[in-house]
């Protein structure tokens, strides 16, 4: 095999793995939008605020693990606060008040995270190495990085977790009904708070998790929150209500950018990743509204 | 007809008054009784007070910022104010909501299982719930994967019915089943609300404003308009009255009037 190619392969690998990351901010996106069909824009937020209160509670002297669960909890107390104090005061207002809503929440999280554990940029060390794993470099010729590697494996198990959670039980049936008519759903008993909750609560871990999985790459910091804004394009792309959706935006966009950034930046004057999964994002708005695994907007006439 | 017998009514609603949002007064004063394993009918035109006086029922008036702020209702000898909905449909009652409502997105099949949420089913006993739902709409059994917001007006109705009868419910609150749907469809689906009342055994209270076909199917009825209780009595005397067939069902020679007036002259008329 000729080296370009090789090469393009290599930068294609590398943009799909990255792309899973953006999947994974995205699948907190899902999350929230199949149950309440509000776009939250504090997600962004939630990521920083999770890692940030990860590295945090290690920078006490918790280990590793023990700290992971901490956070975890502390995620549900933020879940659960966003719901007693935010959603439940707005239920039954219109989609736009609770968008407005998650736009000031996300800097009240902001605001919260920085408050507690200060500004400076922080280091998350995962123990795994951010450099090409040998022995695939050796056997087939592409240099792919081990953290890469780990990032997408495990944006890969909490895809399959969320997607049998909401297609297997019968509290993914109840978080469906509740986002396509809250109303009708508690009139059959399906408790919206509990619902509430638990969703707001699983966007928490994601968070968490996709917040180390950044943080270990690009450093702990106020970056964070607009790189999960990325996750709009990939929304867009892939459709606000699909979980498969947003895994295989997520692709889209990582590899998209990086092979646009490798073969066509230089013309532009390179840092082209930046700007370009918008304009992909423009592009699906025109012509597929809806995304490539969107539910259709239903119209009966 | 000895509709006071406190202990025999499911449900009772005495003199209640509704407000939204603290001033706009929706309901003055209802008065009525379900008896128990019976199909009553709330008849009256829009903006009479129906929807508002079933959600009062199933405590889903909280979430529209109405407030029962007079009167008293009280469900299988169990007081109301204090439940939401939740509860509700754990002590039986479930409302099949105004306008069907279904969940669009999800198959004919998860809607009609989404109505079991509350009851802790193994798979089996839902399927077999589900077989014994299927039978009173064999419609629903032949959509069963369709997605619900493409079946029809009639279908989603018969999904709404069965959704809330997958709650296995004591009594079913029904708000205008007929509404948007063709004569025909409308037939068809009060006889398997008659079939589910006769063999489920469950006590429905009905509002409607289709006034012919909702007094054959039922047991007694209670017309209201500007949110006060008109006139009420058994279903046949309902049918066979003057006022109620000149002003709801449209036979008559005369010139129309307002059902008030007729009452007040009716009034004199005996004073």
């Amino acid at each position: 095999m000729g080296s370009e190619i090789l090469f393009f392969f290599e930068v294609l690998v590398g943009g799909l793995l990255a792309g899973t990351m953006y999947s994974l901010v995205a699948l907190g996106f899902v999350l929230i939008y199949k149950a309440s069909a509000t776009f939250n824009f504090a997600q962004g937020a939630m990521v920083f605020f999770a890692v940030l209160s990860f590295v945090g509670f290690m920078e006490l002297g918790l280990p590793f693990f023990l700290a992971f669960l901490v956070t975890i909890g502390l995620m549900v107390v933020v879940g659960l606060s966003t719901e007693r104090l935010v959603l439940r005061p707005l239920m039954n207002q219109s989609e736009d008040t609770l968008l407005m809503a998650t736009i000031g929440l996300g800097y009240v999280l902001e605001g919260l995270a920085q408050a507690a554990w200060g500004v400076e940029v922080r280091r998350l060390d995962l123990g795994i190495p951010d450099f090409p794993i040998m022995f695939i470099a050796d056997s087939i010729g592409i240099f792919i990085s081990a953290l890469d590697l780990t990032a997408g494996a495990v944006a890969a198990f909490m895809v399959i977790s969320l997607a049998v959670l909401f297609t297997q039980t019968k509290i993914g049936l109840g978080l469906r009904a509740v986002a396509d008519d809250p109303g009708a759903a508690s009139s059959i008993g399906i408790p919206l708070k509990h619902i509430m909750l638990l969703v707001w609560s699983a966007a928490g871990v994601v968070a968490l998790v996709a917040g180390c999985l950044w943080g270990a790459r690009a450093g702990v910091q106020f970056a964070l929150v607009d790189l999960a804004l990325k996750a709009l394009p990939v929304l867009i792309i892939g459709g606000f209500s699909s979980i498969p959706g947003a895994i295989v935006g997520g692709l889209i966009i990582g590899s998209t950018e990086k092979v646009l950034e490798v073969y066509i930046g230089p013309f532009f004057g390179g840092a082209i990743e930046g700007w370009a999964p918008y304009v992909l994002a423009v592009f699906f708005l025109l012509k597929r509204p809806e995304g490539l695994f969107g539910e259709k907007i239903i119209r009966r006439v | 007809m000895s509709n006071q017998n406190s202990s025999e009514n499911i449900l009772e609603i005495k003199n209640i008054e509704v407000v939204y949002d603290d001033v706009i007064l929706a309901i003055s004063d209802v008065s009525l009784n379900v008896p128990d394993g019976s199909i009553v009918a709330l008849l009256g035109g829009n903006g009479a007070g129906k929807s508002t006086t079933l959600k009062s029922v199933s405590t889903m008036l909280a979430s529209e910022r109405g407030k029962v702020t007079k009167g008293s209702i009280t469900y299988n000898g169990q007081r109301v104010e204090k439940l939401n909905p939740s509860d509700m449909v754990n002590l039986g009652l479930v409302q099949v909501l105004e306008g069907r409502r279904c969940f669009g997105h999800l198959t004919v099949e998860e809607n009609v299982i989404s109505g079991a949420y509350t009851r802790k089913l193994s798979k089996s006993e839902i399927n077999s719930e589900l077989e014994r739902m299927y039978n009173y709409f064999p419609r629903l059994k032949e959509r069963r994967k369709s997605q619900a917001g493409f079946t029809s007006g009639g279908e989603q109705q018969m999904i709404a019915v069965a959704r809330a009868m997958m709650a296995k419910p004591k009594m079913l609150l029904l708000d205008e089943p007929s509404m948007g749907l063709a004569p025909q469809l409308v037939e068809e689906i009060f006889v398997i609300v008659k079939e589910l009342n006769d063999k489920e055994g469950v006590s429905i209270l009905l509002a409607e404003q289709n006034t012919n076909i909702a007094l054959r199917n039922s047991d007694y009825g209670y017309i209201i308009e500007t949110g006060q209780v008109m006139l009420d009595g058994s279903a046949k005397s309902l049918l066979n009255d003057d006022k109620v067939k000149e002003f709801y069902l449209g036979i008559s020679s005369e010139g129309r009037k307002n059902f008030r007036d007729v009452l007040k002259e009716t009034k004199k008329n005996k004073g």
